[in-house]
């Protein structure tokens, strides 16, 4: 058996005053693409650094292709790891930065970086603190490729760019994925789904500190439904499946379900649901009571 | 590594060597100027071991220059200031740090090249500073001999080297505990003053144990070379007598407490002013009245250098092993 990219296993994170991660277990096969997606403040970036071992657990284990993230060459070597905000030394240049790599990693893949860079007309000769924010993006991720990593955490890489630079972003990250023939996990972190949901076949959903959903996409998509019917006790219905989410008008409910099986009840209309209702649905199952309003908007009490 | 140790720091270097290159050429200008003048003044006298230091002249050396040169007394510190302090803590502050260490590095390696590498540096920043301070007070030290005296201890012979790796390993021990540069900036420039304040001002005497001379009260005696005073005073058949203060000159009658001066001298002149009459201090000597000195030697100057340097470079050491200790036990 190929074991998983990424493998946790109640991972609990604390600091002096909030948990920022709870009980999170996760399964990331290896090859898959996968989307870390959850409101700000649910511990995304927690989770990557934890994988990264710049952060240690409180509680719970991890396991980042087959063993626990640590302080070695041979750990290090596996990751590639693009944080917030594309941290960079500000007054080096990418050619500098390239340079670096060369000099820290073995597997160093000098030509790949500066092909792509140079294609996408970056100039490798000016510090990073005066290129574009798409720009400085492009570079990280190069320096994160350039690593050859097994597994590339990217933490929000696309939030701060304008639609073009993203899907230029999310291009590159595609190439690459194509060019790794399998042997390359990614995971990358937002707080919209709409922004990774074409190049993503994996989700993380994290909200309020906790893991809401984690699978293959198309088979978390095929296991939920969306019912739309009238307003009436859902108490037989929540019998054979799991009422995720449930909005209700004065004469119409809509409810998102997990299904346990065929909706047999003729009252409601069965529909597929898209990823973004999927994750908005957990999402707004998991905020807390005083935001429900938000999302059950036309409700009467 | 190293590469990047050096392509981070080319500026800092080159403006370090531009303003040592600097003090350089004020030093050599009027190091030169200040030996002629010793020359001139001394020239007779010295071949003939009659100068009579130290000297009272305060013009050799004096000056803005002598200014400057005490003030590299702070030369030290800045090395742990602006290169100590941030090596980890602006990592940290920038997020730099999420990129350099997941690189094939482990913490700790990146740490000992950086470490390494600074404090090299802070040995070459220091020993080039002294080198051209030693050089340039030798005058001035052989017409004050004042070699042990604050101010000119501190600045001369290996202490800046041993103060700079202390100032530079307290840095990179601040930044890495605190992770904030201006906190820790802040926190070196303190803690380097109050480690150096309290040795030199409650521990440094104490380094050997200093000699007392005891010599008869008619006698004028003074230790050879450059020395340091620690404590003069009279001795009575009772014990020693506290010096009277407002008055430190050797001089035979000042300072000897005029309470004390037994019935039957009292006679022998009038105790007014600071002068005793010598009938006074002859009869002073028969009731068994002596001076003493207690000092360090001048020859004991650099076996102090070099505890003093033990001391800094064992503290350095430890804030070093601390910061190695840290580094890893921290999320970064």
């Amino acid at each position: 058996m190929i074991e998983p990219a990424i493998k946790t296993d109640e991972l609990t994170k604390r600091y002096r005053r909030a948990t920022a991660l709870s009980d999170c277990s996760i399964t990331v096969p290896q090859g898959r693409i996968s989307a870390l997606v959850g409101p700000n403040g649910a511990g995304k970036s927690t989770l990557l650094r934890l994988l990264t071992g710049l952060a240690r657990p409180t509680g719970g284990s991890v396991l980042v292709l087959g063993s626990a993230p640590r302080q070695d060459p041979g750990f290090l070597a596996g990751i590639g790891y693009l944080a917030q905000d594309v941290p960079l030394y500000r007054r080096l240049s990418a050619e500098d930065h390239i340079r670096a790599g060369a000099r820290l990693n073995q597997g160093w893949d000098d030509a790949s970086a500066r092909t792509r860079l140079r294609q996408l007309g970056i100039p490798l000769d000016r510090a990073v603190g005066t290129l574009s924010g798409g720009q400085r993006a492009q570079v990280g991720l190069s320096l994160a490729l350039a690593k050859r990593p097994r597994l590339l955490l990217l933490d929000e890489p696309v939030a701060a760019l304008d639609p073009l630079a993203r899907r230029h972003f999310l291009a590159t990250l595609a190439t690459a994925m194509a060019e790794a023939e399998g042997s390359l996990t990614v995971v990358l972190s937002s707080h919209l789904v709409a922004d990774l949901e074409r190049v993503c076949d994996h989700l993380i959903l994290l909200a309020a500190s906790r893991v809401q959903l984690c699978g293959d996409i198309d088979e978390l998509l095929a296991e939920h439904t969306v019912l739309v019917g009238p307003r009436k006790d859902t108490t037989a219905l929540e019998r054979a499946h799991t009422v995720v989410r449930a909005t209700r008008t004065a004469r119409q409910s809509t409810l998102v379900i997990r299904r346990g099986g065929p909706v047999i009840d003729p009252a409601y209309q069965a529909g597929d649901i898209s990823l973004e209702e999927l994750v908005l649905a957990y999402m707004g199952a998991a905020a807390p009571a005083a935001y429900a309003h938000l999302s059950t908007v036309g409700e009467e009490q | 590594m190293t590469w990047l140790v050096w392509r981070q720091y080319r500026i800092s270097a080159a403006v370090s060597a531009a303003l040592l290159a600097a003090f350089a050429v004020l030093v050599v200008i009027t190091g030169l100027r200040m030996a002629a003048q010793f020359h001139a003044a001394f020239g007779a006298c010295l071949p003939a071991g009659s100068c009579r230091f130290p000297v009272d002249d305060v013009s050799l050396g004096g000056g803005p220059m002598g200014f400057l040169v005490e003030f590299t007394l702070a030369v030290p510190a800045l090395g742990g200031m602006f290169a100590g302090a941030p090596l980890v803590a602006r990592e940290i502050e920038t997020g730099t740090g999420q990129f350099i260490w997941t690189q094939n590095i482990t913490r700790r390696r990146w740490l000992a090249v950086k470490v390494g590498w600074l404090l090299l540096a802070a040995v070459a920043w220091g020993g080039a500073v002294t080198a051209l301070v030693t050089w340039w007070s030798g005058p001035k030290n052989a017409a004050y001999l004042n070699a042990f005296a604050p101010g000119t201890f501190d600045v001369q012979g290996i202490m800046p080297i041993a103060y700079s790796l202390f100032a530079m390993a307290l840095g990179i021990a601040a930044g890495t505990l605190i992770r904030r540069v201006l906190p820790a900036l802040a926190v070196t420039l303190g803690g380097y003053f109050a480690v150096r304040l309290i040795i030199m001002g409650w521990v440094r005497q104490h380094y050997m144990t200093p000699v007392t001379t005891t010599f008869s009260i008619a006698a004028n005696y003074l230790p050879k070379g450059a020395f340091w005073l620690l404590d003069q005073g009279f001795r009575g058949p009772s014990g020693p007598l506290p010096l009277a203060p407002g008055n430190a000159a050797m001089v035979v009658g000042n300072g000897f407490p005029a309470s004390d001066v037994p019935a039957a001298c009292v006679t022998h002149g009038p105790l007014g002013g600071t002068q005793f009459g010598q009938a006074t201090i002859a009869c002073l000597g028969r009731h068994g009245y002596t001076q003493y000195l207690t000092y360090q030697p001048a020859a004991r100057y650099w076996p102090f250098q070099f505890i003093e340097a033990g001391i800094f470079v064992v503290l350095a050491a430890g804030l070093i092993a601390l910061t190695f200790a840290v580094i890893n036990r921290r999320d970064a």
